[in-house]
C-alpha cells in the first residue's frame, strides 16, 4: 500500500495547493522559490523536529548540491538527471560525515559544531574560487532540457515549465518524507529524541539512525539546492552562508517543528512574506523579529501549533452539540 | 622570531576583549542552561552608546561610565520582558527569540544611527604609541588589557568573595537547592544576565576606539564568545581567560603563519575540543 | 516612508521647477520605465537609499531633454543574490522590464546581467569585478565604474612616481576575487616601476582585526602599504593602523575607497596624508559636476557621496540613450550607448564599444590635516586623475 486514505487525502490537498501557488503569487519564479526552500525546511525538520537535532548547518548541504550540480552542468555533458543526481549523492556524503562527527555530542555543543562546520565550509567555498567562483558565486549554471534516456525532452527555459519540474520534486520529497516518518526509522528517530538511553537499551544504536536522519537530509536539502542552481542560473556564495542555515531553521521551527507540512508553510510564509514586506518598508526585519518572539513565548509549535488549536476549538463545538451563543462564539476569536 | 613574540603579545591583548565578550554568556549558559543568541547585541549597543554619548558630552570617559550601565538596565528590562519566558523551553525555541531580539535590535540601530558605521576617536591622552621589540604598539590597546584585567579580578572577587557570586555558582550547580535554602533563584538569574550583559557592554565600549560602531558587529561577537565559551567550558570563569586568550593568539600568530586561515582557525580549534575535550578545557566533568 | 515622501517632494518640485513640456512629451512617444536595482535593506541598505536620491534627480533634471515621460521605480535586492534574480526575472515577466540600473553587489550584477541579456534588455552597472566587461561580458550590460586595471595603474604608479625612494611595498588583500584582480594589477605595476613587493596578507571575508597584518608589514620593513580591501574592512584596517601610528612609518594607500561616505566616518585626523583611490570626487571642477553638486547641496542639504553620483551617472547615460534613440527598445539603445560620449560628473565620459566599459577617469587623492579643511567636506587633495583601461588584445571579452 502507497499510503493510507488520510495521507492520499492530505497528499492531494497539497498537491492542490502546489498547483495553485503560482497564481497566487502570481510569479513562477516565486513559486518555484517557495517550493524550493518548503523542501529545504521540510528536510530540516526531520532533523530538527523528528530526530530533535538541531542542525545549523542545513546551508552546507544546500549550497554544496548548488555547487556540485552547477559545475557538473557547466564543465561536462552530463545531462541534467544526472546532474541532479550526482548533487543529492554528494550532499548526502557531506551530510553524513558532517553528521557522523556532530552526533558525537549533545545539546549546545551538538549546535555549536553544526554552527563549526558551517563556518568551515563557507571558508572552502569562498576561498576556492577557480572551482566555487567564490565571492561572485558560480555563473552560468546551464539549465539543460529533461532528457530521458533521448526518448523524451523537455525544454526548461520557460520558467512555467521549470516550475512544473519544482513541483513535481516537491511532491516527490514530501511523499518520501512522510514514508520515512511513517515508517520504523521515523519512530526510532522519535523514540531517540525522547530518550536516547533507553531507546540503546532497546538495542537500537542511536548514532547509526542519527547519521541516517543526517544522510536524508542532507541529500534532500543538497537536491533543493541544485534546484536552486537551476531556478537561478547561478549558485551564490550566500547559499552557503550562515544566514541560509539559520533561514532554513527558523522556517522549520515557524512553521512548527514536528510538521513535516508545517514547515513548508513556515518556509513559503517566510519567503513570501520578505518579498512583500521588503517592498513596504526596508527595515521590515523588525516584524519577523517580533514575530519569532510572540511565536516562541505564545504558540512554539508554530502555524502547526495555532492551526491544532482552531481545528481543536471548532472540534469540541461540534462534540458539545448545541452551537454555542453568538455572545460567545465572537468572545473566542 | 620578533614578529611572532609580537603576534603573541598582541594576541592576549586580543584576547580579553574576547574573554570580556564571553564570560557573560558563559556565566549565563552554566547557570541558566539559556543559549542567547542576542549575547552580541550588548556589546553592539556598548559601542554605539559610547559613539552616542562621546559625541555629545565630547568626553570618552563619561560614555565609559554611563553606557555599560545603561546597558545592564536594558538587559533587565529584556530578562524581565522577553527572555525569562523561554528559560524552562527546549534550547531551539530560546535561539529563535534570541534571533529575534537580534533582528529587531540590528535594525533599530540601523533606524536610529544609519547603515554605515561611526567612528569613535581614541580619548587624547591615551593616543600614541609604545615600542615593543621593532614594533609600535598603540598605548589604547595596553589600556584595555589593563581594564580587562581589572575587570577579570573584579569578576573573580565577585563570584568568589560576596554572596551573590557564590548563589551563581552554586545556582549553575544546581538551581532547585538555592531555591530550597530560601532565596528567589529568579533574582540570581535576571542579576547574572545582567552582569553578562554589562561586562559584554564594556567589551563594545573598549572596541569602539579600535574598530568604530557598526551594525553587524554582533555578529562576529557572538561567534567568538560561543568559541571561548566551548572551548573554555561553559560557565568557567578560567575557563574564559584561558579560551579567550588563547583564541587571541591563534587568530594573531595565524596572521603571520597563514593569513587566510586566521579566521577559519578558530572554529577549528573548537571542534577539535568539542570532539576531544566536550567540557572544554576547564569545565567541570 | 521616508522614500513616498521624498517621491512626493521631488515630484513637486520638479513640476514647480524645470516645468516639464507636458504637450511636448505627450507628443513624443510612450513612458520610458527605469527600474534601479539595488538593496534597500539588509546589510547594504545605504547603497540604495543614496542611490536612489542620485537616480531621481538625474531624472528630476534631464526630464525635458528625454521627451516623454520617465518612471523611475526602485527593486530591492535586501543585497541576496537570489532575491535579485528572482525579482529582476519577475520585473521582466510582469512588468515588461527591459531597462535596468544599479546592482549593489558583484555578485548580484553578474547574475542579473545575464537574466536581463536572457530577455534582451539593457542593463547598466556600476559593481567593481572585472568579469562584468571581462569574462562575463554580454551585449545588454553596459558597466560605469572603473574596474580593478584602472584602479590600480591609477594609484600605484603615481605614488611611485610621487615617492621614487619608497621601493619597499606591502599588500594587504581580502579574498575576494575582486581582491585578487587588485592584486594581480598591483604586481604588473610593481614590476613595471621596479617595485620590490615584500610581503602580502591575506585576509577572510569576515575578517575585522588587522593588527597581525599590519605586524607583517612592519616586519617586512615596508615604505608603503598598499591597502586592497574596501568598505567597513578598509575602515578597520585604516583606524587600526592610525592607532598604531603606522602613518609615521610608511606611505599608506587605499586602491578603492567609497571616498566621502568613508572620509566622514574617519575623521580628518585618520585620513591626513593618506592615498585614496576613488571613483568621484565632489571637488572635481567640471561644469557638469559642479551643477550635480549645486542640485545636491539644495536638494539633500550634503555633497553627494558616491552611491549619489554613480546611480546619477548611469540614469543620464540611459535617458540620454533614449533621448538620442528616441525609443525605449534595448536594441536601438545598445547601438547609441556604444557611441555614447558626454560630459559626466568625473569629466568627459564615453562607452568603449567592444566591451561595453566607459571610459572615464580615476582620481588620486590625498587626505589633508584638519586645519587645512575650508568646508566640512574638503578632506582630501586630487593629487592625480586618468584613464586606464584593459587594452582591447588583453581584454576578455568577446560578445556572443
Amino acid at each position: 500500500m502507497i499510503m493510507t486514505n488520510n495521507t492520499l487525502r492530505s497528499f492531494l490537498l497539497i498537491a492542490a495547493l502546489v498547483v495553485a501557488l503560482p497564481f497566487a503569487t502570481t510569479s513562477n519564479t516565486l513559486a518555484a522559490t517557495i517550493l524550493i526552500y518548503g523542501m529545504a525546511a521540510m528536510a530540516c525538520n526531520l532533523l530538527v523536529g523528528y530526530a530533535g537535532l538541531l542542525s545549523f548547518c542545513q546551508g552546507v548541504f544546500f549550497g554544496v548540491g548548488g555547487y556540485v550540480a552547477g559545475i557538473v552542468l557547466l564543465d561536462t555533458g552530463i545531462g541534467l538527471i544526472p546532474a541532479l543526481a550526482i548533487a543529492t549523492v554528494v550532499s548526502a556524503l557531506v551530510a553524513g560525515m558532517i553528521g557522523a562527527v556532530s552526533i558525537r555530542r549533545t545539546g549546545i555543543y551538538f549546535v555549536m559544531l553544526t554552527l563549526a562546520f558551517s563556518q568551515m565550509f563557507y571558508f572552502l567555498a569562498y576561498s576556492q574560487p577557480d572551482i566555487t567562483g567564490g565571492d561572485n558565486g558560480l555563473n552560468g549554471v546551464p539549465r539543460k532540457p529533461l532528457d530521458f534516456f533521448g526518448l523524451l525532452r523537455v525544454d526548461l527555459d520557460d520558467n512555467q515549465v521549470f516550475y512544473g519540474l519544482v513541483a513535481v520534486a516537491f511532491l516527490a520529497v514530501y511523499w518520501l518524507l512522510r514514508r520515512v516518518i511513517e515508517s520504523p526509522l521515523g519512530s526510532t528517530l522519535i523514540a531517540i529524541r525522547e530518550n536516547g538511553t533507553r531507546a540503546w537499551a532497546v538495542g537500537y544504536d542511536p548514532r547509526h539512525y542519527k547519521v541516517l536522519a543526517f544522510v536524508i537530509s542532507g541529500a534532500i536539502t543538497g537536491f533543493a539546492g541544485a534546484l536552486d542552481g537551476l531556478l537561478l542560473g547561478i549558485v551564490p556564495l550566500s547559499n552557503i552562508d550562515l544566514r541560509m542555515s539559520e533561514h532554513i531553521v527558523i522556517a522549520a521551527i515557524l512553521g512548527g517543528a514536528g510538521s513535516l507540512f508545517g514547515s513548508a508553510v513556515g518556509a513559503a510564509l517566510l519567503v513570501f512574506a520578505t518579498d512583500l514586506l521588503s517592498e513596504w518598508w526596508p527595515r521590515w526585519q523588525i516584524i519577523l523579529g517580533v514575530a519569532l518572539i510572540l511565536l516562541v513565548i505564545f504558540t512554539p509549535d508554530g502555524l502547526t501549533g495555532i492551526w491544532q488549536n482552531l481545528k481543536a476549538r471548532l472540534g469540541s463545538r461540534r462534540k458539545a452539540g448545541t452551537p454555542a451563543p453568538a455572545g460567545e462564539r465572537m468572545g473566542v476569536e | 622570531m620578533a614578529i611572532y613574540l609580537f603576534q603573541i603579545i598582541n594576541g592576549i591583548g586580543l584576547g580579553m576583549i574576547y574573554f570580556l565578550i564571553a564570560v557573560g554568556l558563559s556565566i549565563t549558559l552554566g547557570l541558566l542552561g539559556f543559549v542567547n543568541f542576542a549575547h552580541g547585541v550588548f556589546y553592539l549597543l556598548g559601542a554605539y552608546l559610547t559613539y552616542q554619548i562621546a559625541a555629545a558630552t565630547g568626553s570618552f570617559l563619561v560614555a565609559a561610565l554611563v553606557a555599560p550601565l545603561a546597558i545592564g538596565a536594558l538587559a533587565f528590562v529584556l530578562e524581565r520582558g522577553v527572555l525569562r519566558h523561554t528559560y524552562d523551553l527546549p534550547h531551539k525555541y530560546q535561539i529563535i527569540a534570541t534571533l529575534g531580539v537580534v533582528l529587531i535590535v540590528q535594525e533599530l540601530v540601523v533606524v536610529g544611527w544609519g547603515p554605515l558605521g561611526h567612528g569613535v576617536t581614541v580619548p587624547e591622552a591615551l593616543s600614541g604609541i609604545v615600542m615593543l621589540g621593532g614594533f609600535p604598539y598603540p598605548i589604547y590597546r595596553i589600556f584595555v588589557v589593563a581594564v580587562a584585567a581589572l575587570m577579570a579580578v573584579g569578576l573573580w572577587l565577585l563570584l568568589e568573595r560576596t554572596r551573590f557570586g557564590a548563589l551563581v555558582r552554586a545556582g549553575s550547580e544546581s538551581a532547585e537547592m538555592v531555591t530550597l535554602l530560601g532565596t528567589d533563584v529568579r533574582l540570581v538569574m535576571s542579576g547574572t544576565l545582567v552582569l553578562g550583559a554589562f561586562i559584554a557592554a564594556v567589551a563594545g565600549v573598549l572596541i569602539a576606539p579600535i574598530r568604530g560602531a557598526e551594525p553587524n558587529m554582533n555578529i562576529e561577537a557572538l561567534g567568538i564568545a560561543f568559541v571561548v565559551v566551548i572551548i573554555g567550558g561553559m560557565g568557567s570563569f578560567t575557563g574564559s581567560i584561558i579560551a579567550g586568550i588563547l583564541i587571541g593568539v591563534i587568530q594573531s600568530v595565524m596572521s603571520t603563519v597563514w593569513a587566510e586561515g586566521s579566521q577559519l582557525m578558530i572554529y577549528v580549534a573548537m571542534t577539535l575540543i568539542l570532539i576531544a575535550m566536550p567540557r572544554g578545557l576547564m569545565g567541570r566533568a | 516612508m521616508e522614500r513616498r515622501k521624498f517621491i512626493q517632494m521631488t515630484a513637486m518640485a520638479g513640476l514647480g521647477m524645470g516645468g516639464l513640456p507636458l504637450r511636448g512629451a505627450l507628443a513624443q512617444g510612450n513612458a520610458a520605465d527605469l527600474f534601479m536595482v539595488s538593496a534597500f535593506s539588509g546589510p547594504f541598505a545605504a547603497n540604495g537609499k543614496y542611490g536612489e536620491m542620485g537616480g531621481r534627480l538625474a531624472v528630476k533634471r534631464l526630464a525635458a531633454e528625454a521627451g516623454r515621460p520617465l518612471n523611475y521605480t526602485t527593486i530591492d535586492t535586501q543585497g541576496n543574490v537570489g532575491v535579485a534574480t528572482r525579482k529582476v526575472q519577475e520585473a521582466v515577466a510582469q512588468k515588461n522590464a527591459r531597462i535596468f540600473l544599479g546592482g549593489a553587489l558583484s555578485s548580484e550584477a553578474l547574475a542579473m546581467s545575464r537574466e536581463i541579456h536572457k530577455a534582451n534588455g539593457l542593463y547598466i552597472t556600476y559593481v567593481g569585478a572585472d568579469e562584468v566587461t571581462g569574462s562575463n561580458c554580454n551585449k545588454s550590460t553596459f558597466r560605469w565604474s572603473v574596474p580593478t586595471y584602472g584602479a590600480i595603474h591609477e594609484t600605484v604608479a603615481p605614488v611611485a612616481d610621487l615617492h621614487p625612494q619608497a621601493k619597499r611595498w606591502y599588500t594587504i588583500t581580502p579574498q575576494y576575487v575582486f581582491g585578487e584582480g587588485l592584486l594581480n594589477n598591483a604586481k604588473d605595476v610593481f614590476k613595471a616601476k621596479g617595485i620590490e613587493h615584500v610581503g602580502n596578507s591575506y585576509h577572510s571575508l569576515q575578517e575585522k582585526e588587522f593588527s597581525g597584518y599590519l605586524a607583517n608589514a612592519v616586519a617586512a620593513n615596508a615604505d608603503v602599504l598598499l591597502i586592497l580591501n574596501f568598505s567597513q574592512q578598509s575602515i578597520d584596517t585604516l583606524r587600526q593602523l592610525a592607532n598604531f601610528g603606522l602613518k609615521k612609518k610608511m606611505k599608506i594607500v587605499v586602491a578603492w575607497s567609497a571616498g566621502l561616505d568613508h572620509f566622514s566616518t574617519l575623521g580628518a585626523d585618520i585620513c591626513d596624508g593618506i592615498y585614496f583611490g576613488v571613483q568621484y570626487w565632489h571637488q572635481h571642477d567640471v561644469p557638469a559636476n559642479n551643477e550635480f553638486v549645486k542640485l545636491c547641496r539644495e536638494n539633500f542639504k550634503s555633497a553627494p557621496t558616491l552611491f549619489t553620483a554613480q546611480d546619477y551617472s548611469i540614469t543620464t547615460m540611459a535617458i540620454k540613450a533614449i533621448a538620442q534613440a528616441n525609443s525605449t527598445d534595448p536594441a536601438k539603445l545598445i547601438p547609441v550607448l556604444e557611441a555614447l560620449k558626454w560630459d559626466g560628473l568625473t569629466g568627459e565620459e564615453k562607452v568603449r564599444a567592444f566591451d561595453h566599459q566607459v571610459e572615464k577617469n580615476y582620481f588620486l587623492l590625498r587626505g589633508k590635516p584638519k586645519d587645512k579643511m575650508r568646508d566640512a567636506d574638503d578632506f582630501a587633495d586630487v593629487v592625480g586623475l586618468g584613464k586606464s583601461f584593459v587594452p582591447q588584445d588583453q581584454s576578455e571579452c568577446k560578445f556572443a
